[in-house]
């Protein structure tokens, strides 16, 4: 197991990292047949923008900084204003890379390395380098490249152009304004953000409104249009018009840090005090009505501020339709709240309303009816209609800031309980969380040693049950009770079935579909083909076959082996291709299916095929095989000799394959996990590698065999036939017994001999010996053995310690009545 | 769906996100008239935002939640 990050966020962000890593390459792949699918185009994009998003919310700038590269440029695809072209691909591709090995040396360092630095700006410049220059005439802001900010961040100086921005802040409301001024008084610094997103700015995932409304500190803020809207008609929906006025009291770092993806589309700008005291622009009626329903004399300009603060707070609260724990202590404070606002104003009578409204507010639990009094002493004071023209504050008041906080919690923010460091990741995770709840409860992330753990306890299930046949049996030989034995027998078979499904669902869990290994080919393909200057079209089918996990990964290796020799050797270059009358488009497919308790795998090309006269001859010059052999061999025989260690067909040997190492160690890969592996080639047709394999490794079933009194198991996969043959039809040849079998000839050996007991085979009455016809790599066998007995599923488990040595075996399994039965490892004893 | 398009009214639901924007914009393409529903709408993206801003459309009920009925309500009035 690799080591484990102890932060569970980073685990699953470089889960997550490599699930997008893995996508984003596939889109690629099918963006290279199709460059001009959006749909893809689209998908690629939303991959790559969701890791850009997700490294941001880990300090890791090297990772971000290549993707966001990659973002752009594939914006700019998509935009039409840069073309998908194989170089850029290959870019992209080096930059998923990079960000995959970036993964891992987070996973096992918990950060990246400061010298990473430099490679990721090579990265990314030369992603940048693909964009093409951009296009006069846009619209300035749209056209901003990251790089160059032209306005950004700069404190611009209030000085520069105060006309303007004074006459901006008219459009705050009078309110707003007094809130702002209080916080001025306090000692907050305000500041005025002017948010112009850009116009493509929806493709990088930006919701500027949201951003907007979760800017920190946000006292006012408005939505505007800064150019005039098309008509209905001639409306793109994906190309952002809008843009925010915002007047917050957060400190600039703060804003910085919030608005630090998009420096280029905001401005912020330092607002002192004095620029929003009255006089700039006109206060607006707003609050001279409420000046008007305020007894004057009582009630300074601020105080009438507070007050509609306070109202709206109120009313606020009362809008929120969550029912917390407090709800009831809430509804008390607004009504001590409201009625303490009436005697300020002078009207004492009302306290007696609110108590009733309340009461009953309290009795049916709904807000409606303080609510419907507030509203109508609201419409009787004459006071602004609340909502609409106040805006919201959060700060030094306490229910303002408990509301702040409560409709923070009514948009389903998961980040609720510390706002002001949500807002910067809310831009990634809104939208997203629907789909984070759908995934998470239709499947599980198991560790798999826990699969195993109880895989392991099935299997001792099963063996244990086994035992009870055996019990019955005593039970009636031994007690001479038969009925007790009938009843062992019928609970063994209600056992045996249940054990039978856990046993059979447990291997449902631990299935995989071969697609985990394919996913890589088209990847793998592609760039060996253009290393090669080839073309080849890669066909897979039956991605969706599945087999255990430890199949499918070990299937990983060889099959890449395979993939490699094809293209190396295999297919032909598109000239030569042409002049055979071939397509110039080499045909790899790689097909996976299911036959009975087997996947079988075929990677068949159209290629050259292989030439049984080179594979003598170089099998000879190498020494595998001698010169009587050489003049021998069948062609098929000189095919399979391609699986012979230390032989080479390329005459060159490359990065890709020809050192001689390749199908040797495929066969050997496939045969650890009970496989085989055939080839079949036809010269200038093409090569077939059909690779069988058992569905699963933990169930095997043997053939139980009988030798001087010992019981040995023989994996069913090595065996052909069980046949007796007649002492007399034995021939020696040589120093080889041999018989002759449906008209072959078969050499015999005897196990007792091969495993060094001294005991001759026993013959039966009628003068046979048992032959047990096996396989042993390509060729056939006949073991002599006293008998045979039933066959067998079980549990094989592989040796331990120092019986590891034991070539002759390849495990031990337990049987039914608890003895240990070993199972011979056919190929290494013949 | 988030947005649920009756005969001459949406109803905006919980977050309405960019990719409802375009059915959005055909909808209201043929409905002059048509008005939307915001009351239980939490959060809507700038793009179907700017489609009503466009287009005009009524309001016939605002969101209960307050701040963002008071984003909303300056912007899609004053379209009017």
């Amino acid at each position: 197991m690799s080591p484990v990050p102890p932060n569970p966020l980073l685990e699953q962000f470089i889960s997550e990292s490599r699930d997008l890593l893995e996508a984003s390459g596939k889109k690629l792949m099918q963006l290279e047949d199709a460059p001009d699918d959006q749909v893809i185009l689209n998908e690629l994009f939303r991959c790559v923008h969701t890791l850009k998003g997700n490294s941001g919310l880990f300090t890791f700038p090297e990772m971000t900084r290549v993707l966001h590269a990659g973002e752009d440029l594939l914006g700019m695809v998509r935009s039409g204003q840069a073309i998908y072209s194989r170089e850029l691909a290959d870019r992209l591709l080096d930059a998923m890379d990079y960000v995959g090995l970036l993964c891992g040396e987070i996973e096992a360092t918990d950060g990246i390395d400061a010298s990473r630095a430099l490679e990721s700006q090579h990265l990314a410049d030369a992603l940048r380098k693909l964009m093409p220059n951009l296009i006069p005439n846009q619209d300035a802001a749209a056209v901003r490249d990251g790089d160059s900010p032209v306005v950004a961040n700069a404190q611009t100086s209030p000085a520069d152009n105060p006309s303007a921005d004074l006459k901006q802040f008219a459009a705050i409301p009078a309110v707003a304004r007094k809130s702002a001024l209080e916080r001025c008084r306090q000692g907050d610094q305000l500041h005025w953000i002017s948010y112009r997103p850009q116009r493509e700015c929806f493709f990088h995932g930006d919701d500027p409104l949201n951003s907007a409304r979760q800017t920190p500190g946000l006292i006012w803020g408005r939505i505007l249009a800064p150019g005039p809207l098309p008509p209905l008609s001639e409306l793109d929906t994906y190309s952002c018009l809008l843009g925010f006025d915002l007047l917050t009291n957060a400190p600039r770092e703060e804003l910085d840090q919030y608005y630090r993806y998009l420096p280029d589309q905001v401005e912020i700008i330092a607002v002192p005090a004095q620029w929003l005291e009255k006089g700039h622009g006109d206060a607006d009626g707003a609050s001279k009505a409420l000046s008007r329903a305020i007894p004057s004399g009582s009630f300074s300009e601020d105080d009438e501020a507070a007050f509609n603060w306070i109202l709206a707070a109120q009313r606020q609260i009362l809008l929120l339709d969550d029912r917390p724990a407090w709800h009831a202590g809430r509804l008390k404070a607004i009504a001590e709240v409201l009625a303490n606002l009436s005697q300020a104003v002078g009207e004492t009578s009302t306290r007696s309303d609110i108590q009733t409204a309340l009461a009953e507010a309290l009795s049916t639990g709904h807000n409606t009816l303080l609510l419907a009094w507030l509203d109508a002493w609201i419409v009787t004071r004459k006071t602004i209609q609340p909502v609409a023209g106040l805006s919201w504050a959060r700060g030094t008041d306490g229910i303002m800031a408990a509301a702040k906080t409560d409709s923070n919690l009514d948009v389903g923010s998961a980040t609720a309980g510390d706002p002001s460091k949500a807002p910067a990741d809310e831009g990634v995770r809104f939208g997203r969380r629907a789909e984070d709840s759908l995934t998470g409860t239709r499947s599980l992330k198991v560790d798999q040693t826990k699969i195993d753990r109880l895989m392991n306890l099935i299997g001792e299930l099963v063996v244990e049950k086994n035992a009870l046949p055996y019990l019955a049996q005593r039970a009636e030989v031994q007690f001479g009770s038969r009925e007790l034995s009938r009843e062992i027998k019928g609970q063994y078979s209600v056992i045996n079935r249940i054990a039978d499904e856990m046993q059979d669902a447990i291997m449902q869990v631990r299935m995989m579909a071969v697609s985990f290994v394919f996913q890589r080919f088209p990847r793998l393909v592609r760039d060996t083909s253009r290393k090669l200057g080839k073309e080849v079209q890669l066909v897979l089918e039956g991605e969706q076959t599945e087999a255990d996990k430890n199949i499918i990964e070990s299937l990983a290796d060889p099959l890449i082996h395979i993939v490699r020799n094809s293209l190396d050797h295999g297919l032909e270059s598109p000239e030569v291709r042409l002049a055979a009358g071939k397509p110039a488009t080499g045909k790899l497919t790689i097909r996976a299916a299911q036959e009975a308790d087997r996947v079988v795998i075929e990677i068949v090309d159209d290629g050259k095929g292989i030439d049984p006269a080179v594979i003598k001859q170089k099998a000879y010059e190498k020494g595998i095989i001698d010169e009587a052999t050489l003049e021998r061999i069948s062609d098929q025989e000189a095919i399979n000799l391609i699986f012979a260690a230390g032989l080479s067909t390329a005459a060159v040997i490359s990065d890709l394959s020809g050192r001689g190492v390749g199908m040797d160690v495929v066969r050997s890969a496939v045969e650890k996990i009970n496989g085989t592996v055939v080839i079949e080639s036809e010269l200038g047709k093409g090569t077939s590698i059909r690779i069988s394999l058992p569905l699963s490794m933990a169930v095997t079933q043997v053939m139980v065999i009988e030798s001087d009194g010992q019981l040995f198991g023989v994996p069913m996969d090595h065996v052909i036939e069980t046949v007796r043959v007649t002492r007399d039809s034995i021939h020696a040849i040589k120093q080889t017994k041999t018989a002759v079998l449906r008209g072959r000839i078969v050499p015999l050996k005897s196990l007792n001999t091969l495993l060094g007991i001294a005991a001759i085979p026993r013959l039966n009455s009628d003068d046979e010996l048992a032959v047990l016809l096996v396989q042993a790599g390509n060729a056939e066998l006949g073991l002599i053995v006293d008998g045979f007995q039933e066959t067998m599923g079980v549990i094989q488990k592989p040796f331990s310690g120092f019986l590891t040595g034991l070539s002759a075996y390849s495990g031990s399994a337990l049987m039914g009545d608890g003895s240990v039965l070993m199972i011979l490892n056919i190929r290494e004893i013949v | 769906m988030p947005i649920e398009f009756k005969k001459n009214r949406a109803l905006f639901r919980d977050e309405v996100s960019v990719e409802e924007a375009e059915a959005l914009l055909e909808w209201l393409q043929t409905r002059p008239t048509a008005k939307v529903d915001l009351s239980a709408c939490s959060h809507l993206h700038t793009a179907n935002l700017q489609v009503l801003m466009t287009a005009k459309a009524g309001v016939s009920n605002w969101p209960k939640n307050a701040e963002l009925r008071s984003w909303l309500e300056p912007a899609l009035k004053s379209g009017e």
